[in-house]
């Protein structure tokens, strides 16, 4: 199991503790909430997590600097699991190709996310890690020292989209730090009161 | 029980404020969670932008006891009257802790605490509902059943799991 590594594209990732002072120590005055991270990757859900975030929360803590974490998947694995039955051998020759179409997705992940944040005024950074995308961004998450990760229910891992939002649950009992789970549009325009 | 009055509340307080349900119970774990809120939504320098809604399930005496014997009908309403004042210490602790906050609103609700949060977050229109969670690991989970597992999934708007640090950075 290869742990995640964080590859901070073009800024790096403080070593410790430079996400500030922890709000949650309780020091007198405001709290602030120095860093939310939110995780992205290609699907609509984690783009509409990221809005939500930014009117909701980062909206109102104005000190607080963003980070969006894209996990890919590594891509030196010989073979993928295809359609829940068969195994696709990929021969060696292409895994450069399709080390390219993913690095090629992750920067357009990054940048879709990174305009989401300059439409409404908000700087934010980017990070990308590799690896299990719910080990990986539980890591970054501790070595960047969040005070709050934003995800999409149903928005992260494109193979795992089978079982539902396995990756949120995974993060929702091993992050460290409170984790803000958005819905999708739809479940929000649910009005009539269903039962459980 | 305390039920809003009004049945059909406006999907926006009155002032524009959004509405944040937080759920708490007994545990350190949900008081940790309300005051994590307080502490980053709530505190007294700034703007507050939520309308606080805190939200206890009482389970009913019924559930409580579980026994269908010959003598649960003199156990029920000791249970209930337990169950009670049990709930009203928990909502009497959230009331101190929300001390700084105008216009919190506080519900003591009969029910199985899933149920009662997410009918909760309907009732107020919610545009985001808060809980603890006790850090049971997955085996724990499936046998004693996980509340913000549950608020997860079936809540109709955001959820934010605020869990206690097992240690402080």
């Amino acid at each position: 199991m290869e742990p995640g590594r964080a590859v901070a594209s073009g800024v790096p990732l403080p070593p410790g503790g430079g996400g500030g002072v922890e709000a949650s120590r309780g020091t007198a005055g405001a709290a602030t909430m120095t860093k939310v991270v939110v995780a992205v990757d290609a699907s609509e859900e984690s783009l509409h997590a990221l809005s939500w975030a930014l009117d909701h929360v980062v909206r109102h803590h104005p000190g607080a600097s963003l980070v969006v974490v894209h996990a890919q998947h590594p891509a030196d694995h010989f073979v993928y699991p295809v359609a829940a039955h068969g195994m696709a051998y990929i021969p060696p020759t292409a895994v450069e190709s399709m080390k390219k179409t993913q690095d090629e997705n992750t920067r357009k992940v990054v940048a879709r996310a990174l305009e989401v944040c300059a439409q409404r005024q908000v700087t934010a950074k980017a990070a990308v890690v590799e690896g299990d995308p719910k080990e990986a961004i539980c890591q970054a998450v501790e070595d960047m020292h969040a005070d709050l990760l934003v995800l999409g229910s149903r928005g992260l891992g494109m193979i795992k989209r089978a079982l539902l939002g396995s990756v949120s649950d995974y993060l929702a009992h091993h992050a460290s730090c409170p984790v803000l789970i958005v819905k999708p549009p739809k479940a929000h325009a649910k009005g009539t009161g269903s039962s459980t | 029980m305390a039920e809003e009055a009004g049945a059909s509340a406006a999907p926006v307080g009155g002032d524009g404020k959004m509405t944040m349900v937080v759920g708490v119970d007994e545990s350190e774990h949900s008081y940790y969670a309300l005051q994590w809120t307080l502490l980053h939504f709530f505190s007294p320098g700034q703007v507050q932008l939520y309308r606080l809604v805190v939200v206890t399930a009482k389970p009913t005496a019924a559930s409580a006891v579980g026994l269908a014997g010959p003598g649960a009908a003199d156990v029920l309403p000791m249970v209930e009257a337990d169950l009670k004042r049990s709930s009203l210490r928990v909502i009497g602790k959230a009331k101190e802790l929300c001390a700084q906050v105008s216009d919190a609103v506080f519900e003591v609700v009969e029910g199985d605490a899933r149920n009662v949060l997410c009918e909760a977050v309907e009732r107020h229109h919610a545009e985001m509902l808060v809980v603890g969670n006790h850090g049971y690991g997955a085996i724990k989970r499936a046998v004693l059943g996980s509340v913000s597992d549950y608020c997860t999934h079936h809540a109709h708007c955001t959820v934010m799991i605020v869990k206690k640090p097992k240690h402080k950075h």
